[in-house]
This record gives C-alpha cells, sequence and structure tokens, in this order.
C-alpha cells in the first residue's frame, strides 16, 4: 500500500472529530482584537514600521507564539487518542502494513491539519485586513507575496517542531506527560529564541521567522537575522531523528506486552 | 470521604507527578531568572517582591492555567477511557458530589503548585534582596490572592472536561482559552474577569480596589459555573 | 410478591421503539432470565431499571420504590453489571471494588469476598487495563455482587468467559437467591443458558414482549402452539421467528 493511501485513511480516522473548530476558533479571536485595535497600528514611529505591515506582522507573531505549537499538541493528542481508544491500533498492527508507514502517514496528517489553520489565518488575515481598511479608512491589505511568502515561511519553519511533538506523543504513552511536556516546551521559547543557540530549539523557529521579518521591515530595530547555517542542517537533523525515533516507536508498546 | 476516593482514582495517571514537575518548574523561573540577572533586580527601588511578581509571574501563571487544563483533561478522561462512568451511575453517589470532589482535588493540587512558587519567591528575597518588614504579609496576601483567582478556572475547566468524552476536545478548548489570555489586550477590568486570564493578575498590579473588584469578580464565576453545572448534570441525566 | 415490576416501560429514540411497553414480574427470591436476540431491547430496559437512561413512557417499581423520586435508595439496593465492562484502567482490580466499597460504605472484608466469589484474588494486583476479557468481565460481575444486594441485575453475565468460566458463573447466579435471598434479572440471547439458571423466563423481540412466565409454562404454550419441545431452543428461535413474520406484514 502505498503513502498516499494509507495518508487518505489515517485522514477518514478523525472524520467527525471537530477538529476543524479547535483550529479555527482561534484563529478569529486572534483577529477579532486586531481589527478593534487596528489604530495602535499608527503609532509605531518609535519603530519606524509600516501601519499595514505591522498589522500583518503581529498577527503572525499572535499565531506563532502560542497558538500555532499548542495546535500541533492538540493534534498529536486527537492522532493518538482515536487509535487507543477502543484499541484501533491493535488491529492496525496486525494488518499488513509496516508500522513506521503508519506512523508517517499520521504525521503527514498532522501536517496536513497544520497547513488547513495557516490557510485558515491567510483568508482571516484578508478579511480583517479589509474590515480594518473601511474602519480606519486606510489600507492594510498587503499583497499576496507579502502574506503568503510570510506564511509560508512560519508553516516550514514549524515542520521540525511537529516533528518533535509528535515523536514526544508517540514514545510518552501517559497523555498528562506528552501533553504537559509539550505544552511546556513553547512557554521558554521566547527565552531561548534571543539566545545563540536557538537553532537547537525547535519549537522557536516560528516565531524567530516572524520576529526576523519584522526587524526587516521596520527601520529602526536593527537586525535580526535568521542565518540559514547552522539553522537549516540543524533543523533536518532534528526532524529526521524525531521522525526516525518515533516510526520505531509507534505500536512497540503494544507489540511487547 | 468522597475527596479520597477521587484522589485514589488519580494513581499511576501521572497527575501527581506532573504536579510536583509543574510546580517545581514553576518554582525554578524566578530563582533562575533572579540568580542570572541579579544587578538588574536588585537595583530597582520598588519592594522586592513587587518586582519578582512583575518580572515572574505571566509564566509562572501559565505555567499554572496549563496544568490545571491538563489536570481537568486526565481527571475525567479516567472516567470516560474504560467507560467507569457508567459504572459511577449505576452506584448510589451523586455525580453532583463526584464533580465537587474532583474540582477539590484539582484545586489543592494548583494550591500545592502555588505553594512551591511561594517557597521559591520566599527564597529569592531571603538571598538577594532586604527584605522588609512586612514580607510575610505581602508574600502571603499576594499568593493567597493568587489562590482565590485560580478557582474559577478550576471549576470552569472540570466542568468542560466533564462534559466531553474526548480528552483532546476539552484540551482544545482549554489551550483556546489560555490562547484568548495572550490575545486579549490588557488593561481593561472586565476582559481581566475571564477566567483563563483571572489567573495571571498579581494583587500588587491591581492595586487595593481593583483587586476587590477581582475578588467578587471571582466569587461570581464561581457560583455561575457551578450553578451551570449542577443544570448540565441534570439534564444529562434527563436525556440519556 | 414482585421485586421488581413494569407498567408498559416504553423508551423511543426518535421514531425508533427500542422498549415497547413491556410488563415484566420478577417474582422476589427468584432468578428471571431475560432472553432475546441481539438489540431485542433486553440492555435498554436494564439501563432503564439503573436510571442510566430514561424511560419515554410508562413506569416502573423496584422492590416497592419507583424511579426517580427513589433513585438513590433503589441504587442502594442493586448489584448490577451492564454490557461491556465499566472500571478504571489505571487502578487494579482491587483498587477498582475498592472505590464501590467505599461509595456503597460496605465492610473491607467484601473486597476479598467479592473477589473470592469470582475467582479474582490471585489476579487483585494486576492493573485492570491489564487484565484479559475474561478477567474484565469478572471484575465487572464482583463489582455487581459486592455487598451482596438484595437485587442483582446482570446483562449478559457469560460473554466472553470460557466454558469453564461459564459453568462457574451460571453455578453461582443458580445459587445466588438460596445464598445470599437475593432476586437476580440476568439477560442472555442463549436460552439453553437461561434454561440452566433460571426460574422464570421473558422473552422480547423488537421491544416487545413475546412471552413471561416460568420454564415449565414456556413448554406448555410451545406444545399449545405446536412448536417443538423437545429442546427449548428450537423453541424460542420459532418465537422470534413468528413475530418477525408477523412484523414483516404488519409492515
Amino acid at each position: 500500500m502505498n503513502l498516499l493511501t494509507m495518508v487518505d485513511i489515517e485522514r477518514r480516522k478523525i472524520h467527525r472529530s471537530k477538529i476543524i473548530w479547535i483550529l479555527m476558533i482561534p484563529i478569529v479571536i486572534l483577529w477579532i482584537p486586531m481589527i478593534i485595535n487596528a489604530d495602535v497600528n499608527f503609532n509605531m514611529q518609535a519603530e519606524g514600521i509600516l501601519p499595514e505591515d505591522n498589522f500583518l506582522v503581529q498577527g503572525f507573531l499572535g499565531l506563532s507564539w502560542f497558538m500555532f505549537p499548542a495546535s500541533l499538541v492538540i493534534g498529536t493528542v486527537l492522532l493518538n487518542q482515536t487509535e487507543r481508544s477502543g484499541n484501533g491500533i491493535l488491529k492496525m498492527l496486525s494488518l499488513p502494513i509496516s508500522p513506521a508507514k503508519l506512523c508517517m502517514a499520521k504525521f503527514i496528517v498532522l501536517l496536513l491539519l497544520a497547513a488547513v489553520q495557516m490557510i485558515a489565518m491567510v483568508v482571516c488575515y484578508y478579511l480583517s485586513a479589509a474590515a480594518a481598511s473601511s474602519l480606519e479608512d486606510y489600507s492594510f491589505t498587503l499583497g499576496p507575496s507579502d502574506v503568503l511568502g510570510l506564511a509560508g515561511s512560519v508553516y516550514l519553519a514549524s515542520i521540525p517542531m511537529a516533528a518533535v511533538f509528535w515523536m514526544i506523543a508517540v514514545c510518552i504513552r501517559t497523555p498528562v506527560f506528552s501533553v504537559g511536556i509539550g505544552l511546556a516546551t513553547i512557554v521558554p521559547s521566547v527565552l531561548v529564541m534571543n539566545t545563540k543557540v536557538w537553532f537547537a530549539y525547535p519549537m522557536c523557529y516560528a516565531f524567530r521567522v516572524v520576529t526576523g521579518q519584522m526587524h526587516k521591515l521596520a527601520a529602526h530595530m536593527g537586525d535580526f537575522p535568521c542565518d540559514l547555517l547552522p539553522w537549516i542542517p540543524a533543523a533536518v537533523i532534528i526532524t529526521l531523528v524525531c521522525l526516525a525515533v518515533s516510526c520505531n516507536q509507534l505500536g512497540k508498546a503494544e507489540r511487547r506486552g | 470521604m468522597s475527596v479520597s476516593l477521587e484522589y485514589g482514582k488519580l494513581k499511576r495517571t501521572g497527575f501527581y507527578p506532573a504536579f510536583v514537575g509543574g510546580g517545581l518548574l514553576a518554582a525554578a523561573i524566578p530563582i533562575a531568572n533572579t540568580a542570572l540577572r541579579q544587578d538588574v533586580f536588585t537595583s530597582v527601588k520598588e519592594s522586592p517582591f513587587v518586582v519578582l511578581m512583575d518580572a515572574n509571574w505571566q509564566m509562572m501563571a501559565m505555567l499554572n492555567v496549563f496544568m490545571i487544563v491538563i489536570g481537568a483533561c486526565i481527571v475525567y478522561h479516567i472516567e470516560y477511557a474504560d467507560n467507569a462512568l457508567q459504572k459511577m451511575e449505576a452506584l448510589p453517589a451523586k455525580g453532583e458530589s463526584m464533580f465537587f470532589s474532583k474540582c477539590f482535588v484539582l484545586a489543592a493540587a494548583s494550591v500545592f503548585m502555588i505553594a512551591l512558587e511561594t517557597a521559591a519567591l520566599a527564597f529569592c528575597v531571603r538571598c538577594w534582596f532586604s527584605p522588609p518588614e512586612d514580607f510575610a504579609a505581602q508574600l502571603f496576601s499576594s499568593m493567597g490572592f493568587a489562590t482565590a483567582l485560580s478557582v474559577p478556572a478550576v471549576i470552569l475547566m472540570m466542568g468542560i472536561s466533564s462534559a466531553c468524552r474526548n480528552m483532546w476536545i476539552s484540551l482544545g478548548i482549554g489551550v483556546i482559552g489560555i490562547f484568548a489570555t495572550v490575545v486579549i489586550p490588557p488593561g481593561s477590568l472586565i476582559l481581566s474577569m475571564f477566567p483563563f486570564t483571572l489567573p495571571f493578575q498579581t494583587f500588587s498590579g491591581a492595586g487595593e480596589g481593583e483587586a476587590g473588584e477581582l475578588l467578587l469578580g471571582a466569587l461570581v464565576e464561581m457560583a455561575v459555573f457551578c450553578a451551570a453545572e449542577l443544570v448540565y448534570l441534570r439534564i444529562r441525566r434527563n436525556v440519556q | 410478591m414482585n421485586m421488581i415490576e413494569t407498567n408498559k416501560l416504553t423508551k423511543t429514540y426518535g421514531d425508533f421503539k427500542a422498549v415497547a411497553g413491556i410488563n415484566l414480574h420478577v417474582r422476589k427470591g427468584s432468578v428471571y432470565g431475560f432472553l432475546g436476540p441481539n438489540g431485542a431491547g433486553k440492555s435498554t430496559t436494564m439501563k432503564m431499571f439503573l436510571g442510566l437512561t430514561k424511560q419515554s413512557k410508562g413506569t416502573f417499581t423496584i422492590d416497592g420504590k419507583s424511579y426517580p423520586q427513589d433513585r438513590q435508595a433503589i441504587l442502594r439496593e442493586i448489584g448490577s453489571f451492564i454490557e461491556a465492562p465499566a472500571f478504571y484502567g489505571n487502578l487494579s482490580g482491587e483498587e477498582n471494588l475498592h472505590i464501590i466499597r467505599k461509595i456503597l460504605s460496605l465492610p473491607k472484608s467484601s473486597v476479598d469476598d467479592a473477589l473470592e466469589l469470582v475467582g479474582l484474588t490471585e489476579h487483585r494486583k494486576r492493573l485492570a487495563r491489564k487484565y484479559s476479557l475474561g478477567m474484565k468481565q469478572r471484575l465487572g460481575l464482583a463489582g455487581a455482587l459486592i455487598g451482596k444486594p438484595p437485587i442483582l441485575i446482570l446483562d449478559e453475565p457469560t460473554n466472553g468467559l470460557d466454558p469453564v468460566g461459564i459453568h462457574e458463573i451460571r453455578t453461582l447466579i443458580r445459587n445466588l437467591p438460596k445464598q445470599f435471598d437475593c432476586t437476580v434479572l440476568v439477560s442472555s440471547h442463549l436460552l439453553p443458558e437461561v434454561e440452566l439458571m433460571a426460574d422464570d423466563v421473558g422473552i422480547i423481540n423488537h421491544g416487545r414482549l413475546l412471552f413471561e412466565g416460568s420454564l415449565a409454562d414456556l413448554k406448555q404454550d410451545a406444545v399449545q402452539k405446536g412448536y417443538s419441545h423437545e429442546h427449548l431452543e428450537d423453541t424460542f428461535l420459532a418465537m422470534i421467528d413468528e413475530d418477525n413474520q408477523q412484523r414483516g406484514r404488519r409492515r
């Protein structure tokens, strides 16, 4: 069976799970105060950032520091719970498919869920920009290349983090701990981001990318570069290691006992 | 008696170790922060306690609320996972008393976390500052305030997880609640009454008058959430 | 005297009648076999007795008490075992029973008695999650028998047990009224099983009660209607078959 069919099967398993709502609601909660407080964007002379740029960047800062990582954690819980309640995992393991493939298929579904949330983010951005524009009588709407570029880079930067969360969820079977550790690693990402070894901590990549973009757009905020070296190699290695470990571990406990 | 039962049900779920771990982590924040940035902190004129709270409480409160959300999810997850709730409903015990006992266990666990944090703050002041005379009073009133303001979140989260058969839904709702506190712009009294935002407020930050209003708000929320749960339990019994 | 009595008890889900106005009479001190194919409404009826689901119409009394006014009092008298085993997977078998014991405020020794009764004593320290299907079933039974309640409601208690286990549990149920002076309502979809345990039988199909009476009555009834009475299983099958055909015609 090829991976694509497996992904489709995994996608079916979370049918009727209402996960879409959990992904959408925070996006709406995020943008409503942004629209109401749109006038704040005009008071950014100290930073030297254009109001429309600030509007976009602030929204993505809000998403990437907390909700996007947290959504990934929730996604891992969902994928694991559907399998473990009713012992579905035992059935899956008794079918002629490789556990590693199963694990990869689930990981891809996790990435698909994240993609859905990111697309919703972009759509909501345009709706809110339009609303803010008419409220403040000033065009907040930016071109698709700026918006999609930022959204795309945040998404790509989150993949290593998703791999880490997936590994945690697969390896730590006690739900309190897998969720707790997942969420707890998000909190210090703001601190780690400002250190020299930020590239070793995937949980801060997305936030770092947005912050870097903000510094680039703001005239008086100085430089905050995301150097591709050693970041990209580190990210690739972390991702591969995490996926290898989780593919190796999925279903191990069931097969043992 | 019911409380001790609920306490026993949580064995081997990782609930208690998680709260100990979370409490130690939260307690480590002010200690690490002060140890690393001693000069910045000690040079400020304000009361040492206020300085410490301003610098650390946001992150500590975040951990506290995280633990409340995760704890509440687990407490009802064990009821639903192997259908134990059905057995409980077929026994001559009240669903209401089970709910309140569970709330008590979760509230006690978060009080334990806050106690660890209090000890850490006291340790910081003793080590790096010269404690003012009314320090003990400040410390305890402030941490008591924090405890009181976490109770609405405890009851609300417990209500949510009692209604969700699937743990990840209650987790999702809880996380969205926490996220809302991150997005809500600070400053407005009404918005800081949001149950997940309340635990982030500090006694010194609120000032005398506002502190009273926040406490009153918390009290009203507790009453409302309890009443809502009672109604919910009654409806659930009737539509099953 | 009847321990459990229902009066036109009905449960509907939307336009589907799960239980359609049945009148049951369970005599005190008897074992009542509640018989019917899967999905006939046995579990739904038993769930109503326990207040796990609310009746749409009709009433029932248990030991002279009625639901919902006397919910607590009723539940205090009933030991129950419904559908799939319900337990806390993170606790051992003993700890699971301990919780039930506390709620019923029974003496400490009752846990050991119940474990002994279902033959789980040597596995009492093991986590319920790690029990085999048969052991989970036994744990569920222990939870029903603990404290020797005057009424027992058991829903297909021998499901998932091996032949030896089935025999043990049947013998246990058969002897319960004598041993503990209790009334037992036990459901099954196997007539031979009911034949071995029960004094009285109620046969239910598609929510309607087709027959109620003693086993002797059932045999007599079969003769009158021209069913085979050599093997009661055939009688049961013929009865269900005829009912299904009539339903087809009514439609």
